[in-house]
């Protein structure tokens, strides 16, 4: 029995199957590693949402006073005692046995009232933990959200409500609100926008007219009273806006509410600072639910707030949409044309293949050398001659001398034509010789074989590759750092003024926002939920637009079986 | 294309500098004693001894306007750090102190430019009586004049100085010296006084901020055969330029070492003939030497350069002056005439020894490398160097390719040779998938959430390291004694299998952890790795970048390394199945052998992701351009550099350019590890085809 057993052993020492199992361990950690990312991603990015119940805890503090916290139960965490010991300095004796202590993470809200807005409670600390109904969360627009009681109603002042009607009392009221802020919004958005740059596109009128040296002098004279004309109109349209924006304003401020805090205080909030407020103890999963996809849609659909730190990420995904596109109507063209002459008609030999070399090595070089490149060559060089020869009027200040969405399309297409190229010429060698042979055998010249019967055969896989560069795109960040994107818009590079694209505007970018949201942001701990919402957002896309490539490519391999036989 | 712009902007920062003969004009009569030129210029001002100071037109030599003091000048300086300031002395030993100003107006569109020239505090002299040599210092309103007269060395300090207000009630300190001294000197910020005499003795003396004195060092900054010519001060006047009548200038600047600071001899340039004056430029630590033979050499301290020489039209000089942005030379003949030279001198400072070698900078105690491109002083040495970053860029490729390599070549061998083909046709495109994930959330999830985990979890990291092949060892011989019929079924399952192992292995890991901490490391692993090895834990390090960076490489070098392996020809297999082998031999032995050019190639491009990641190591390192291979410290590399700095640079500054470089060092070496790759890879084609 035991010679057996060693020539069991024997046999599986030298098979190697503790080899083969270390490989499919490697294989082993590479899937857990993608799904517990994607998992990570997932989970934290979704639970951002979720209206959490709001704990009432009270506690000790280490002064031996009592003390009571309200707030949202983040996550737990536990510490070794020596840990304990550093973090807080606390030297009593615990029982025999106990080397661990656990500590919640609460977030208690109330920025600028009562700080810090985040806190470690110790559990051995934790005397009871209740979920009062009456308790509700107020997202604010400044300084987070802040958690309390609602106690009563103001309109000027004046107490209007209290008891059980402010609940019904304040939805109404806060409805009002919105409406007011969505007139402000189009007023500033729109009105005072288009009004705006009328005023600069006068400015700029004005300037190239005294830069010409070519005018005569009545018609200069003629132009500019009508300039001046047109300026005293936009102004006089100014005043307006202005005045209705003021009531508009005044009104909004109109209504207030008071809470009761955890510490007892009252704290007074306009509704004009007011987004929403609910309270999650008593909501059923339903009503949470319903709340969990407005939350979702208002952080797609909004602007940020707060340092990017709150509210939606609406303008980063309109730049990322609009320079993607901008990107493929871009690279398209650039990579196809490239990758029809390689294959159709450039003489195969090592010139052609030292191109292919080049391509294939362009596909490897670090995306920063490219954005590097695309600030020096097109921000400074392209940009700063066309300046010199388009936009003198504007000088000093950059027109397109300067990072803006144009030249991060730019830099993102030649980033990715090498994708489109490989795609594209893969494609290409696939179309069997019969179907070229017959088009040409029909009469068809060489140009009309490839617009009528190559070209839209290998459509599918140009599409693939134009996938393909769109998600590489997508998920790039370094060069755009250097070739366009900012923290913060003031505007979207699309409006309501002539010539609708502003291709010089700088924009922001999903990638980017989660860089900056989560490195740059004063207040990191109440940054990470939006940073996990936001990178879910860009993963989601960008895997759904790789299946899609994966998609296409598989349903281009079973159009060519058929093609074949 | 990429490659010729890169190298476009890179190529200015290497040429030489070049002088150019400009204007040559006749000034009214005197010897110039002081030459200076405006911010802008477009103006020079002259002193010459008997008194007057003259405004002229640096391009045609026009006189704008004269001021006439009335009397004989012996010396003028400027002061120290102010532009534009100067202190002139009179034969009787009056002091006076005049700022020139050039207001700009604007008349419709034509641009005018003034010149004046007024007495900084009052017209009133100050009688500072004998004096040898004097130097004037001013800092936040502290005006200080130290004045050198025999065998006494005489401090007044004015406190709360205002421009237009006389200067009054100055606190004055004297000491006794051991010799006679020819001229004096401030230091940097006004800290340290010179003192030297014209053999080369330098004493150091420092001043508190009380304005007491302390004599702290004393030595000859050249042996007694060797004669000196000229002493100069270098810009921020850390440095003393020396210049014998052996044909040197020597750098020396003061060393902290053990025994309190020291003058030490930094460099030496050669000059090939002996200088007569030093002219130290206004914003570098660059200067212009003219020589006996009435040759003007620019060099440059840092970087170690003689960038050109160029013969002037005069041999005898009188007075010169470079202009503050340093493109222009002024020199003045004993006969009144100014000679003007256009220097083009764009980038003096970086040489290829700055940029790779060790320099010893100014205020350190050796020769270091160093990266640090920026600083708040205006007198700041920059410092270039490019290894640090070189370092840490294949620091965090290394640890990036020491995670990614073994998982992505032996996941990928499993792949292709062993697995089920069901389960292949999913696990293949999900790797790759996670190429395909933007390297800024790896990034954000390494810095945020990974490195605080990794930090306060370090023993259950290293006992995962321990624990998980040991689990794996265990989980294959339990299966090796499985009934044959279940085995064979699980075969080609196995890296399924192992995923609740692997995540409970890590899990387990976890919670145990502060009993781990406790038992192995006293409660606090980073503490113990400080205390007992030396290494140094930052919260953000190489581990971390290992790991993310790993992930975001494994799929690369996977998908490559997997086609290599599995378009292995199946008749070489079958070959070697049939003659006895095990698979695990035929794997090692055919498999490998047949598919290595391909695994290699992968690990190159793999390599070459790793080397220009950007975001990754950007978010997940401090950034600090330290040199340590310690896993547990942060790095710079050149793609986070670039990232961090070109924003902010001035466009085709040196720093602009050295940015360009770094870049383009990086797409040579990507390049080079592509390159390769792709002809390994294009040999392998030929090779299947052959078999």
């Amino acid at each position: 029995m035991l010679q057996a057993d060693k020539t069991t052993y024997q046999s599986w020492i030298s098979s190697g199957e503790i080899w083969i199992w270390m490989n499919a361990a490697a294989v082993g950690i590479s899937i857990a590693a993608v799904g517990g990312l994607l998992g990570l991603i997932a989970a934290r990015g979704l639970a951002h949402f979720w209206p959490a119940d709001i704990a009432a805890i009270t506690y000790t503090r280490e002064s031996g006073t009592e003390a009571f916290a309200l707030g949202e139960m983040i996550e737990s965490e536990r510490l070794a005692l020596i840990q304990y010991r550093d973090a807080t300095g606390d030297t009593t004796e615990f029982p025999e046995g106990i080397e661990e202590v656990d500590r919640w993470l609460i977030k208690t809200g109330n920025r600028r009232v009562d700080p810090p807005d985040f806190q470690w409670i110790y559990n051995h600390r934790i005397s009871s933990i209740s979920y009062p109904e009456a308790v509700a969360v107020f997202e604010r627009m400044e300084w987070g959200n802040a958690y309390g009681e609602l106690h009563s109603v103001l309109e000027n002042t004046e107490v209007v409500a209290s008891g059980s009607e402010v609940w019904p009392e304040l939805e109404s009221r806060l409805e009002r609100v919105e409406a007011i802020r969505d007139e402000i919004g189009d007023i500033e958005q729109g009105e005072f926008n288009a009004i705006n740059y009328d005023l600069e596109q006068i400015r700029l009128e004005r300037r190239k007219l005294e830069l010409d040296d070519a005018v005569a002098a009545a018609p200069r004279s003629e132009r500019e009273a009508d300039l001046t004309a047109e300026e005293v109109l936009l102004n006089r349209r100014y005043h307006t806006a202005e005045s209705t924006l003021r009531t508009l304003i005044e009104q909004r401020s109109r209504d207030a509410i008071e809470i009761e805090l955890s510490t007892g205080q009252i704290l007074n909030i306009n509704l004009a600072q007011l987004v929403r407020a609910w309270r999650p103890n008593q909501m059923s999963v339903v009503d949470k639910l319903v709340l969990y996809g407005s939350s979702v849609w208002l952080f797609l659909s909004e602007d940020p707030r707060e340092a990017n730190t709150e509210g939606g990420i609406f303008p980063a995904i309109f730049g990322t949409v609009m320079m993607v596109l901008l990107m493929s109507l871009l690279v398209t063209p650039l990579g196809v044309i490239a990758a029809v002459y390689l294959r159709e008609y450039a003489k195969q030999g090592p010139f052609v293949q030292l191109i292919r070399i080049a391509v294939n090595n362009l596909a490897g070089v670090p995306s920063i050398v490219y954005g590097v490149f695309g600030l020096g060559f097109f921000v400074y060089f392209v940009g700063g001659n066309l300046d010199q020869l388009f936009f003198q009027a504007s000088l000093p200040a950059p027109t397109f001398g300067t990072p803006g969405l144009l030249w991060a399309s730019l830099t993102l297409a030649l980033l990715t034509v090498p994708v489109v190229v490989v795609s594209t010429e893969e494609g290409l060698t696939r179309i069997p010789r019969a179907i070229r042979e017959g088009s040409l055998a029909l009469g068809a010249t060489k140009a009309e074989t490839l617009f009528k019967v190559v070209l839209p055969i290998a459509s599918p896989s140009i599409l693939t590759g134009v996938i393909l560069a769109v998600a590489r795109a997508a998920g790039e960040v370094a060069p755009l750092m250097l070739v366009g994107v900012v923290k913060l818009a003031p505007t979207l590079p699309m409006d309501g003024n002539f010539p609708y694209m502003h291709l010089e505007r700088k924009f922001m970018h999903l990638g980017f926002h989660i860089f900056d949201v989560g490195f740059q942001s004063p207040n990191v701990e109440a940054a990470r939920p939006i940073v996990y919402a936001t990178a879910l957002l860009l993963v989601l896309i960008i895997i759904a637009l790789n299946l899609s490539a994966i998609l296409l490519r598989t349903r281009l391999e079973n159009r060519y079986r058929g093609v074949e036989s | 294309m990429i490659f010729f712009y890169l190298l476009w902007v890179v190529a200015p920062i290497f040429a030489g500098a070049s002088v150019e003969d400009g204007q040559h004009y006749q000034l009214p009569g005197g010897v110039t004693k002081f030459l200076d030129v405006n911010e802008s210029n477009e103006i020079a001002l002259r002193f010459t001894a008997e008194g007057m100071a003259t405004f002229f037109d640096v391009g045609t030599g026009a006189v704008r306007d004269t001021v006439d003091f009335q009397r004989t000048l012996t010396r003028i300086k400027s002061v120290y750090p102010e532009s534009a300031t100067y202190a002139l002395l009179d034969d009787a030993g009056n002091l006076n102190i005049l700022r020139a100003s050039y207001p700009i107006s604007f008349e419709g569109d034509t641009r005018s430019i003034g010149a004046e020239l007024d007495y900084l505090f009052s017209d009133r002299w100050l009688e500072l009586g004998d004096v040898v040599d004097f130097d004037v210092h001013t800092v936040d309103g502290t005006l200080t004049i130290a004045v050198l007269d025999g065998l006494t060395l005489r401090m007044n300090r004015f406190s709360d100085t205002e421009p237009g207000f006389g200067l009054e009630f100055p606190r004055t300190r004297e000491i006794g010296l051991e010799q006679t001294y020819d001229r004096v000197l401030f230091g940097p910020r006004g800290r340290w006084l010179f003192l030297l005499d014209d053999t080369g003795v330098v004493e150091v003396l420092e001043v508190s901020r009380s304005g007491m004195i302390k004599p702290i060092h004393h030595r000859r900054v050249a042996s007694e055969t060797v004669n000196v010519i000229t002493i100069e001060p270098l810009l921020g006047r850390y440095s003393l330029l020396v210049a014998d009548d052996q044909q040197h200038i020597t750098q020396w600047f003061l060393v902290r070492g053990e025994f309190g600071v020291a003058l030490e001899p930094i460099r030496r340039f050669h000059l090939g003939a002996d200088v007569t004056r030093i002219l130290p430029e206004a914003r570098r630590k660059g200067f212009a030497a003219i020589d006996t033979s009435g040759s003007v050499h620019l060099l440059y301290t840092t970087s170690e350069r003689i960038l050109t020489v160029h013969p002037l039209r005069e041999a005898e000089i009188t007075a010169a002056v470079i202009s503050p942005r340093s493109d222009i030379l002024l020199t003045a003949a004993g006969d009144s005439s100014i000679n003007g030279y256009h220097l083009y001198n764009e980038h003096p400072d970086i040489s290829w020894s700055a940029l790779w070698s060790k320099v010893w900078y100014e205020g350190y105690q050796q020769p270091i490398y160093s990266w640090q491109s920026s600083s708040a002083d205006n007198d700041f040495e920059a410092k270039f160097s490019l290894t640090p970053l070189l370092f840490g860029t294949l620091k965090a490729a290394f640890y990036a390719m020491m995670f990614a390599v073994p998982i992505a070549i032996m996941g990928a061998l499993y792949t292709a040779y062993f697995m089920a083909p069901s389960m292949r046709r999913i696990v293949k495109p999900g790797i790759e998938i996670m190429a395909a994930l933007p390297t800024v959330i790896l990034g954000f999830l390494a810095g945020l959430w990974l490195a605080p985990l990794l930090e306060a979890n370090l023993s259950a990291v290293i006992a995962i390291l321990l624990v998980l092949p040991a689990g794996v060892v265990l989980l294959s011989f339990v299966c090796q004694r499985l009934p044959e019929r279940l085995s064979s079924s699980i075969d080609g399952w196995y890296g399924l299998l192992i995923v609740p192992v692997i995540v409970a292995t890590v899990a387990a890991a976890f919670s145990f952890n502060p009993t781990l901490e406790q038992v192995f490391f006293g409660g606090d692993a980073a503490a113990w790795f400080q205390n007992h090895l030396g290494l140094h834990y930052d919260q953000r390090n190489a581990l971390v970048v290992g790991l993310a960076m790993g992930l975001a490489v494994i799929p690369t070098i996977f998908s490559i390394a997997e086609d290599a392996i599995y378009g292995v020809p199946t008749h070489l297999i079958n070959g070697s199945l049939a003659l006895g082998a095990t698979r695990w031999q035929t794997l090692i032995r055919v498999v490998v052998l047949t598919a290595s050019p391909g695994i290699f190639s992968a690990v190159m491009i793999g390599l070459g992701r790793a080397v220009g990641e950007t975001m990754i190591v950007l978010m997940a390192t401090g950034n600090t351009p330290v040199m340590d291979w310690n896993i547990f410290q942060g790095m710079r590399t050149f793609a986070a550099n670039i990232a961090v700095e070109l924003p902010e640079s001035a466009v085709d500054s040196s720093h602009y350019r050295i940015l360009f470089l770094a870049a383009l060092v990086l797409f040579l070496i990507t390049f080079a590890f592509n390159t390769v790759a792709e002809l390994v890879r294009q040999r392998l084609r030929t090779r299947y085809g052959n078999l």
